[in-house]
């Protein structure tokens, strides 16, 4: 079954990436934002079945960006998962403790991005 | 639903033609942005040997590592992400950087130089 995903992440590689991984291995449909607030825009009008989320991006970071989709009931219920390269517990616990849907951590693999993604949301 | 940690790669890619062939095109697309980052280790941890590292380089070398945690092993270099993990942890402590820290930044920005060369 195909989806729409939201990536929301400064990195033009790790965009780049995940949306090859994603169109080409699950065959999902992939739109992209390179910032918070231009994630926030993307999601209102694309209405993605979830997003993936960096949680590092200069001005808006990825928590803020969470925050505010979960704010918006044009977008409060779409599914969120973290991707972050953060490993520390703590860090793990905070973005925990956001209520995000699930927390995916770089680096991931192209070839079973979109297998955890589907797992963890259920699909 | 419950947040739930995913692990990471611990093998290079080694997916269908069309995704391998694709990845490899984006490796060659983004390698001078990761060589980039890696010439910023290089700089800083040669800096710190002179005992002449900046906070603002401090900062931009936490950052260059933390990118390059996230990205090599993406690209299949697994080993790439535990060095470049190496250096923001160290980069990140509160602490000044002790001669250890600073023999140890060295090796690990050469390492991750030859890595790159490798890959060429």
């Amino acid at each position: 079954m195909s989806h729409r995903i939201l990536i929301i992440d400064d990195e033009d590689d790790i965009r780049e990436v995940a949306a090859l991984s994603l169109e080409t291995v699950a065959g999902w449909e992939v739109a992209v934002a390179s910032s918070g607030a231009q994630g926030l825009a993307r999601a209102i009008e694309y209405q993605p079945d979830a997003i993936l989320l960096d949680v590092m991006m200069p001005g808006m970071d990825g928590p803020t960006t969470f925050r505010e989709l979960r704010k918006n009931p044009v977008t409060a219920h779409i599914p969120v998962l973290l991707l972050t390269a953060k490993v520390q517990s703590s860090d793990q616990r905070r973005f925990a403790d956001l209520g995000v849907n699930a927390i995916l951590f770089k680096p991931f693999d192209p070839l079973t991005l979109s297998t955890q993604m589907a797992d963890v949301l259920g699909w | 639903m419950d947040p739930a940690p995913q692990s990471a790669p611990k093998q290079p890619n080694s997916g269908p033609p069309d995704l391998t062939a694709a990845l490899h095109r984006l490796w060659l697309q983004f390698l001078p942005q990761i060589e980039d980052r890696a010439a910023v280790l290089e700089s800083a941890a040669a800096a710190l040997a002179h005992n002449k590292l900046s906070a603002e380089q401090r900062q931009a070398a936490h950052a260059a590592a933390h990118k390059l945690a996230g990205t090599l092993g993406t690209f299949g270099l697994a080993e790439g992400t535990s060095l470049a993990r190496e250096a923001e942890l160290l980069y990140a402590a509160e602490s000044e950087l002790t001669q250890t820290a600073a023999t140890r930044l060295a090796e690990v920005a050469h390492q991750l130089r030859i890595m790159l060369e490798s890959r060429k």
